[in-house]
């Protein structure tokens, strides 16, 4: 899976727009939208968001968990516990992207938001391999990963289960089981 | 075009995989032997003496490709004892166990872990201590492969990967691939239709340039 496919996935969450136009409930395959109307809030995707922002047509407003002090909080907890800590959206690393780059005018302080995001992030990554290092050391054979977002595993995903696949197979060299019989006619 | 093209990857466990190339190529790394029984006529074909004529006299010493050696390989009727190369053997094994991570497996190798796993087929009484370094070596050598692969952006690899034994470089694309694939979505480049290389090398005229 490349990052634009976790992206395509991302661009599924809803997050509320200010519109500056009229249009009547659409009826859409995954869902109805609006009705919208100029200056009340309504709640849309984020690929249509921004196809509408691009447009001039929408002003934006930032989810809930994008916020100075909420993501501070967010990486202080990341830097204190071992383990991963619930992120506010599965897709925070996607959604920060994209809403930065097509909405930064609507985002308070959007460079320092960036600088936490890709801290937090940065933490999370390194945490990640080192757990990938103890796991191989102690040649586990399952992991519990609960709070990984998808673009996380995404980065190592290929390249973890790979390294796994090398040592499960040196691992069980030594018994001839029904894996070495596959090939047999 | 690397995603629709398919490579049989290498086996790596007690079997190899028929028609993968990694595995024909190390199978065919000779293998230290001695002929149990004589040879007839079979001088020449493993290289030693010149007239075709000639045999193999019983007791010899013979360096035979790993497939070959397989082949004559059998518990019950003695034709050919395989010895251990000399990196599989204990003294080496102890330099792997004390750090895998200072041993240059693309000059001992560049096989180490297919060649080294094929080597059980032999029923060696040492095998479960070879498979047992193998794995160990692979364990204490992972941290230095994750890390170097995914914090090498934009940079000249060539002396990271050239201690890696072929399995670990193909690991060590992996990890690069993920990692340059997030950093080109971050900077934005994901998202820029570029025209494919395959486009790009065309050698032929294009329709533009038809006309003048």
């Amino acid at each position: 899976m490349e990052p634009a496919e976790a992206e395509f996935l991302a661009e599924k969450e809803l997050v509320t727009i200010v519109p500056n136009f009229s249009l009547d409930r659409i009826h859409l395959i995954g869902g109805d939208l609006g009705p919208f109307n100029p200056g009340l809030p309504v709640e849309v995707p984020v690929w249509l968001a921004i196809n509408l922002k691009q447009r001039q047509k929408c002003r934006l407003i930032p989810p809930e968990w994008m916020d100075v002090e909420k993501l501070e909080e967010i990486r202080d907890r990341e830097r204190k516990e071992d383990t991963f800590t619930p992120m506010p959206s599965p897709y925070y690393m996607e959604l920060t992207k994209l809403l930065l780059n097509y909405a930064s005018d609507n985002i308070p302080k959007a460079d320092e938001i960036r600088t936490l995001v890709k801290d937090t992030w940065d933490t999370r990554i390194a945490k990640l391999r080192l757990s990938a290092d103890s796991f191989v050391r102690q040649q586990e054979a399952h992991a519990k990963l609960d709070n990984l977002t998808l673009m996380e595993i995404n980065t190592t995903g290929t390249f973890l289960t790979q390294a796994l696949d090398h040592m499960y197979k040196l691992r069980t060299n030594l018994q001839p089981g029904e894996s070495a019989r596959s090939q047999d006619f | 075009m690397s995603e629709a093209y398919f490579p049989v990857d290498p086996g790596l466990g007690m079997e190899e995989n028929f028609l993968s190339l990694d595995d024909i190529l190390m199978s065919q790394e000779k293998l230290p032997g001695r002929a149990e029984s004589a040879l007839p006529r079979l001088a020449f074909a493993l290289g030693q003496g010149a007239g075709t004529g000639d045999s193999i006299p019983e007791g010899s010493k013979l360096e035979i490709p790993l497939w070959l050696a397989k082949g004559l390989h059998d518990s019950k009727r003695r034709i050919i004892s395989v010895d251990l190369p000399k990196i599989y053997k204990e003294a080496w094994r102890t330099v792997f166990s004390a750090d895998a991570n200072v041993v240059d497996l693309h000059k001992m190798g560049p096989y180490y872990y297919g060649f080294g796993s094929q080597l059980l087929n032999f029923d060696n009484p040492e095998n479960p201590e070879i498979a047992q370094t193998i794995l160990q070596t692979f364990i204490s050598r992972f941290r230095r492969i994750m890390d170097s692969s995914q914090n090498a952006y934009n940079e000249d690899t060539s002396a990271l990967v050239a201690r890696l034994d072929e399995l670990e470089r193909a690991l060590f694309r992996a990890g690069q691939k993920g990692l340059n694939d997030f950093q080109c979505w971050e900077k934005g480049q994901a998202s820029q239709i570029t025209a494919s290389s395959l486009v790009q090398n065309y050698g032929k005229r294009k329709f533009t340039d038809m006309d003048g």
